[in-house]
C-alpha cells in the first residue's frame, strides 16, 4: 500500500477539469495494467485480466467540488458558481487557485468590524480576489469559465490526514493501491476513474455503458457527522470504525447479494466495518445501475467535512477498506 | 537591505498571539540589529524597544506585534474541543480552517469542522453560526492539548499578483515591516532626533503594551502605525484604497500641528496619502498613548488592508514602502 492521498488531494481537479488528476493516476498505473484508455468524456479506464470471463467494474471519481468563474467584475474581482454542493459558509477566508495558469487568489470576507449583526453568506456575495483592481487587468490573467479550486493544503498527522479533495481522491488512491498490489483477480476487472460525480454523476454512466459490467463496486468517501454539534442518532458513520458498506442511498437500493457478500467477507476476516446509517447523498452506483442494470454496491472510507476546503480521513480506515476490497476482488461474488 | 516582501511573509508566518509575541519579537530584533547600530531593550511588559540614539526630540514609533488568536476552552469527546476568540473574529471565517495549537509541548493541528451538506437539516443550513456552534477536531497530538492553549490560523503568506502579500496577521506585521524599512532608510540621513521603535505587545487583547512603553519613554511625539480597512466603502467615510499610499488619520487623538507638518511633507515629497477621519476612538493604541503621563502628542498613520482579522489579509507593498519613505524624511528632520 503506497497511499497517494496527500499527493492526490493537492492536485486541482474540480468537476470538468480532472486532467491533472487523470495524468497523475495514469503515470502511476500504466505499466501495471493490461490495457488503459481515456474515453470520450475523460474517464480513465484501466483493465486487468482475471480468471473468468465476467466483468467487474470498480470505480472512484476523480473530481472534487469547486467553482467556475462566472464573471469578471469591473473592480477586477471574480464572481463564481459552485460545481458540486458546497455550503457557502465554508468558503470565506480561503486561498484558491484559478485556471490552467494556476493564478493564486483569496476569497475575502468583510471585516467583522464593519458588520451590522450577523450577515448571511451567499454565493452572490462571494468574490475571488486575484490582486487585480480593474476588469481589463483581470482579463489578462483569467477568463470566464476558468476553474477555481481550493489551494493545496494536505497534511498527514500520524493516523489522520486533512486536505481539500480527499472526496474522492481517497477512492482514487485505493484503486491505484489495488492495481499496484497485483492481486489474483477473479473477474476481468475494469478500474474506472470517472469524471464529474459532483455535478450529477456524469462520468460513470457512459463508462459503464461501454464496459457493460456484470457487477460494479463504487469506492467513495462518505459522510460521518460524528461531531459534538450533531446528535449521535443522526450520524451516518464514524471515523476509525472501518469501511462503510452502504445498503441504500438516494436513487438506489444497493444490490442485496453484493451487500451481503461484502459484510460476510468483513466478518470472516475480522475486518472492522460499519453499515451506513443514513440514505443521504447519491453515488455513481445509482447511475451505473440505472444505465446498465448492473448490480452495484458502494463501499466508502468514512470522512469528515467533505465538500469543504478541508476534509479529514483516518488512515486506519483506509487500510481496512483496502484490506476488505483486496479480499473481495479475488473472490467469486455472484 | 530589507526585502519588504520576504520580511513581511516571514513575519506573517510567525505566530504571536497577544501575550505570546516572543517569536515575532526575536525575528524583528535580529533584523533590526543587522540594519543599524541600535540599542535593544525588552521592557518588563515584554515590549521590544529598538532605540536609534541621537540628539534632539524624542520620537517614538509604535507598531503592535500581536495577532488575533483563539483559546481552547473545553474538551468534548474524542479529539474534539471547543474554541473561543479574543480580538474580534467573525466565526464564519474560522469554519473549515486548520489551526495551529500552541501546546506546552509544541504545535498540534486541528481542523474547525463543518457538517457535510448531505447531513444538514434546513435548520442547520439557515443557522447563524457563533463560536458556540464551532468545534475543533484535533487531528495531531490531541493528547497534548490543554484548556487554555492558544491557537492561530495555519495560513501561509504568499504573493498575490506581485503587488500584494496575502497572509494572516498582516494586521499589524505590515506596520512592523514598515518600521524596519524606516530604520533602514534612516541610514541615508543625518538624523536630528532620538528615535525609538517600539514593537509593542498586547494590542488585540486591550492595548496594555503600548501604554506601558509610552509611560517609560515619555516621547515628545508618538507616531502609531496600524492598519485600516481598505477597498471597502464604509458608510459616511471616504473610501480608503490599497495602493494609494499611507493613510493620515485625523480625529480627537491626533496632534494637528504635527499632522499638518507630516501632511505638508508628504506633498513636498510627492508621497500619495489618504485622509481618514476618526470619531470618538481610533481603535488603535493611539488613544491610550495620548493620555499617558501628562499627555503625549500623537499621530496615527494607517496602512490600508483588505479582509481584516481573517486568515488571508491583503496589503499592497507600495503602501508599506511609501509609509517608510515619508516617515524617514519626517524623522530625519526631527519631526518637522
Amino acid at each position: 500500500m503506497k497511499l497517494f492521498l496527500k499527493e492526490l488531494s493537492d492536485i486541482p481537479g474540480v468537476s470538468g477539469f480532472e486532467g491533472k488528476v487523470r495524468e497523475f493516476i495514469k503515470e502511476k498505473i500504466k505499466d501495471k495494467v493490461d490495457q488503459i484508455e481515456v474515453d470520450k468524456l475523460g474517464n480513465l479506464i484501466a483493465f486487468k485480466k482475471g480468471k473468468v470471463n465476467k466483468k467487474l467494474m470498480i470505480s472512484a471519481h476523480m473530481d472534487e467540488v469547486g467553482f467556475i468563474v462566472s464573471n469578471i467584475e469591473e473592480d477586477g474581482k471574480l464572481s463564481i458558481l459552485p460545481l458540486g454542493s458546497i455550503d457557502p459558509r465554508v468558503v470565506l477566508g480561503k486561498k484558491v487557485v484559478v485556471g490552467e495558469k494556476q493564478i493564486l487568489g483569496v476569497i475575502g470576507s468583510k471585516p467583522i468590524h464593519l458588520m451590522e449583526g450577523y450577515e448571511k453568506v451567499s454565493f452572490e456575495n462571494i468574490k475571488v480576489d486575484i490582486g487585480t483592481t480593474k476588469k481589463q487587468e483581470a482579463e489578462a490573467k483569467v477568463k470566464i469559465g476558468d476553474f477555481v479550486s481550493f489551494a493545496p493544503n494536505a497534511m498527514v498527522h500520524g493516523e489522520w490526514i486533512s486536505g481539500k479533495a480527499l472526496d474522492d481522491r481517497g477512492g482514487c488512491s485505493l484503486l491505484i493501491d489495488l492495481i499496484l498490489e497485483d492481486l489474483d483477480l477473479y473477474y476481468d476487472t475494469f478500474f474506472a476513474f470517472v469524471i464529474q460525480e459532483e455535478t450529477g454523476l456524469r462520468g460513470s454512466g457512459p463508462c459503464a455503458f461501454k464496459i457493460k459490467p456484470d457487477l460494479a463496486i463504487v469506492i467513495e468517501t462518505t459522510t460521518s457527522g460524528d461531531n459534538p454539534e450533531f446528535p449521535e442518532a443522526r450520524r451516518s458513520s464514524e471515523l476509525g470504525k472501518g469501511p462503510v458498506i452502504t445498503p441504500a442511498h438516494r436513487g438506489y437500493v444497493n444490490d442485496e447479494r453484493l451487500f451481503n457478500f461484502a459484510v460476510k467477507v468483513a466478518e470472516e476476516n475480522k475486518i472492522p466495518y460499519q453499515i451506513k446509517r443514513r440514505t443521504a447523498g447519491g453515488t455513481d452506483a445509482a447511475r451505473i445501475a440505472i444505465t446498465t442494470g448492473t448490480p452495484s454496491l458502494v463501499i466508502s472510507i468514512p470522512s469528515r467535512y467533505i465538500h469543504s476546503p478541508i476534509c479529514v480521513l483516518n488512515i486506519n480506515d483506509y487500510r481496512n477498506t483496502f484490506k476488505l476490497l483486496s479480499l473481495i476482488l479475488i473472490k467469486e461474488v455472484l | 537591505m530589507v526585502e519588504i516582501k520576504e520580511v513581511l511573509k516571514n513575519l506573517s508566518n510567525l505566530d504571536g498571539p497577544s501575550g505570546y509575541e516572543q517569536p515575532v519579537l526575536e525575528y524583528i530584533e535580529n533584523v533590526a540589529k543587522k540594519i543599524a547600530n541600535v540599542e535593544i531593550n525588552i521592557d518588563k511588559h515584554g515590549n521590544l524597544i529598538v532605540r536609534r540614539p541621537g540628539k534632539g526630540k524624542r520620537i517614538a514609533l509604535f507598531a503592535h506585534t500581536d495577532e488575533i488568536a483563539f483559546v481552547i476552552t473545553k474538551k468534548e469527546f474524542g479529539n474534539y474541543f471547543r474554541i473561543h476568540t479574543f480580538g474580534g473574529v467573525d466565526p464564519k471565517v474560522v469554519i473549515s480552517q486548520r489551526l495551529r495549537i500552541h501546546t506546552k509541548e509544541g504545535i498540534s493541528y486541528g481542523v474547525v469542522g463543518m457538517l457535510e451538506p448531505h447531513l444538514q437539516t434546513e435548520e442547520i443550513r439557515q443557522k447563524n453560526i457563533t463560536f458556540d456552534d464551532l468545534f475543533i477536531d484535533i487531528v495531531e497530538k490531541a493528547d497534548k492539548v490543554q484548556i487554555g492553549d492558544l491557537a492561530t490560523f495555519d495560513s501561509e503568506a504568499f504573493e498575490l499578483n506581485e503587488k500584494y502579500i496575502a497572509g494572516k496577521a498582516l494586521d499589524n506585521r505590515a506596520s512592523c515591516t514598515a518600521l524596519l524599512y524606516t530604520l533602514e532608510l534612516l541610514n541615508q540621513f543625518i538624523v536630528s532626533g532620538d528615535i525609538y521603535f517600539v514593537f509593542s505587545v498586547r494590542e488585540e487583547d486591550g492595548v496594555s503594551g503600548a501604554i506601558n512603553a509610552s509611560y517609560q519613554i515619555n516621547p515628545d511625539l508618538a507616531i502609531v502605525l496600524d492598519v485600516t480597512h481598505g477597498d471597502i466603502q464604509r458608510p459616511s467615510y471616504p473610501k480608503i484604497e490599497t495602493g494609494k499610499g499611507p493613510v493620515l488619520d485625523i480625529g480627537p487623538m491626533i496632534d494637528y500641528d504635527y499632522f499638518n507638518k507630516i501632511k505638508n511633507l508628504a506633498e513636498k515629497l510627492s508621497v500619495n496619502y489618504q485622509i481618514e477621519p476618526n470619531g470618538n476612538h481610533s481603535s488603535t493604541d493611539t488613544d491610550s498613548i495620548q493620555i499617558a503621563r501628562e499627555g503625549i502628542s500623537t499621530l496615527l498613520i494607517s496602512i490600508p488592508l483588505r479582509y481584516m482579522h481573517t486568515p488571508y489579509e491583503v496589503v499592497n507593498i507600495k503602501d508599506i514602502e511609501e509609509t517608510a519613505r515619508l516617515l524617514s524624511f519626517f524623522l530625519a528632520r526631527g519631526g518637522e
